[in-house]
């Protein structure tokens, strides 16, 4: 039971970690229908300057004197600062690799290809810079054990767990109830009708990369607080699942990308909880595929319906 | 003047669709344009509300002016929030996904005048009655004469002042289409809206509009009051059915 409770934990930090990274493909998606496969990476590039924002807060650069700030008071600086940087990156990409082509009318194909070299150039372009060696994330916060009864969980999964809800809450409202997020749904459903609506189309979209790649930034900060291990592929395998989770949420809505990401880490979890842990991925994504083979669109996926 | 069009030249990639073309519109006006399939009437619209690439029209000579100033410089977006021109575009393009009272508000996102939101909601659904009893639903499951009365609704609510129609009798049964025609006279004497109407159809087009531009292959052929269109033999042959 105790062990049945801690998997359930687990599985919840998991699920948070993929869900916080799922909706990034999703809001993309759902604006642009463009695939944007260079996102896991940006939740690298997140961990990364959520790395450099914590080593220079705490005062390994000489600017700030060591000891100054708690490690309280730096995790809510590195909170908004390693968001606003790594969305600098997200919107950065847009404009450089994405808007270029779009403006040209190119076909999707090319842009989502476009998208698998940004995520290269990101992997490389850190490796280059930074080297090989790994980073090792600073502890911000003390390793607190909260005990109910026999049941025990980290301070650190419980932040993790409830900055996923309270950002999928703010997502959802967002993009159901503010004009911005109306905006949002119609572009993909007609581009073309946008500014004749008054609404400046690139803002809209620099907004959705603002968000998708703040919240990977978000997970990149509380990944590398779980798994102070940092290296240039990290993003990769997480990205490519937190993708397939989206997808089979149903791409393109956020309840989606959530309870995709959910059902993934739970499905994983339990695996590994009966089975041998190298079958985890095998026997994960099995499942998955079962799902995609009973709704192809996913769980909160609607087929397109025709234009008449 | 309100709206000048002057010698204007378009190109669609290298194929030239207007031949130097120009026309005005006073304010308060209803003025239509007609013409036959692939006259330019559509790409006369979308080059007044300067579509963003890859879709726009390119302009190689000529000049369009709003109150006097050219406006070929403006952004698509602010054709709408900043000059007030609004098109209903042909084939409706409405957000399917959006219920009709999201797509209605989503038109206001970039006005300044949000005292006068409401109001103009409260006329659009007195003009429609229709979109206000199905105000929840989701856009895309209206009747094709719904979409075309919330496609008008929609300009309306963007704030426009002028409106550009493309076609809006299009797939209409005669009998709503009259109706639609009333509806937008209405608008235009009790509202005062200006309105610039492309149709092939050009027998209604001709009762409902005070004065009117023949466009045939990229070049205004004939021009004058409804009336002395309605008149002219060779627009009675070649538009009117003899």
């Amino acid at each position: 039971m105790e062990i049945f409770i801690q998997n359930i934990f687990n599985a919840l930090q998991w699920g948070s970690f993929y869900a916080l990274i799922a909706l990034g493909y999703t809001l993309v998606y759902g604006v642009l229908l463009l695939i944007n496969f260079a996102h896991g990476d940006i939740f690298m590039v997140g961990a990364y300057i959520a790395f450099f924002v914590a080593t220079f807060l705490l005062g390994n650069y000489g600017v700030i004197a060591p000891g100054t700030l708690s490690g309280l008071t730096i995790l809510m600086l590195a909170v908004p600062l390693t968001m606003i940087l790594t969305s600098l990156v997200g919107v950065t990409l847009e404009r450089i690799a994405y808007r270029p082509l779009r403006n040209k009318g190119a076909h999707r194909l090319y842009v989502v290809i476009t998208a698998l070299m940004c995520g290269l150039i990101l992997e490389n372009g850190n490796l280059a810079l930074l080297g090989a060696s790994r980073k090792k994330f600073p502890e911000l916060l003390q390793n607190t054990v909260w005990t109910f009864g026999t049941i025990s969980v980290t301070n650190l999964k419980v932040l993790v767990i409830f900055t996923a809800i309270a950002v999928f809450l703010f997502l959802q409202f967002v993009v159901t109830r503010t004009k911005t997020g109306m905006a949002m749904r119609a572009i993909s459903f007609d581009k073309f009708a946008i500014p004749l609506m008054g609404i400046p189309i690139n803002n809209i979209i620099v907004f959705t990369f603002i968000l998708g790649s703040g919240f990977a930034g978000l997970a990149g900060l509380l990944f590398a607080m779980s798994y102070p291990i940092l290296e240039p592929y990290m993003g990769a395998l997480i990205g490519w699942k937190a993708f397939i989770a989206a997808v089979v949420g149903g791409i393109g809505d956020i309840r989606g990308a959530f309870l995709g990401g959910f059902l993934l880490a739970f499905v994983e979890i339990g695996v590994v909880a009966v089975f041998p842990s190298t079958l985890r991925d095998l026997m994960a994504f099995s499942v998955l595929l079962i799902i995609l083979w009973w709704k192809p669109t996913g769980l909160f996926g609607i087929a397109k319906t025709t234009k008449i | 003047m309100l709206l000048s069009v002057q010698n204007l030249h378009v190109k669609y990639g290298n194929i030239e669709a207007l031949h130097g073309i120009s026309f005005d519109i006073e304010e308060g006006e209803i003025v239509t344009l007609i013409g036959a399939n692939g006259a330019g009437k559509s790409t006369t619209l979308h080059t007044i509300t300067r579509l963003p690439p890859p879709e726009a029209p390119r302009v190689t000579a000529g000049d369009i002016l709003f109150r006097g100033q050219s406006i070929l410089g403006v952004p698509p977006h602010k054709i709408v929030s900043d000059l007030h021109i609004a098109l209903a575009p042909e084939g409706r393009h409405i957000f399917g996904n959006l219920t009709v009272r999201e797509n209605l508000q989503l038109a206001t996102y970039a006005r300044k005048d949000r005292a006068n939101v409401q109001k103009d909601l409260d006329r659009v659904f007195e003009l429609f009655p229709r979109l206000m009893e199905r105000q929840k639903q989701r856009s895309e499951s209206l009747s094709g004469g719904e979409q075309q009365m919330l496609a008008v609704g929609r300009a309306f609510m963007s704030g426009g002042r002028v409106l550009l129609l493309d076609e809006p009798s299009m797939g209409l049964a005669p009998l709503l289409m009259y109706e639609k025609f009333r509806t937008l006279k209405r608008l235009n004497q009790e509202e005062g809206i200006t309105i610039l109407l492309v149709e092939q159809n050009a027998r209604i087009a001709l009762q409902f509009a005070h004065r009117g531009y023949v466009l045939d292959t990229g070049e205004i052929v004939a021009a004058g009051t409804s009336a002395q269109l309605a008149a002219d033999p060779e627009v009675k042959k070649a538009y009117l059915g003899g």
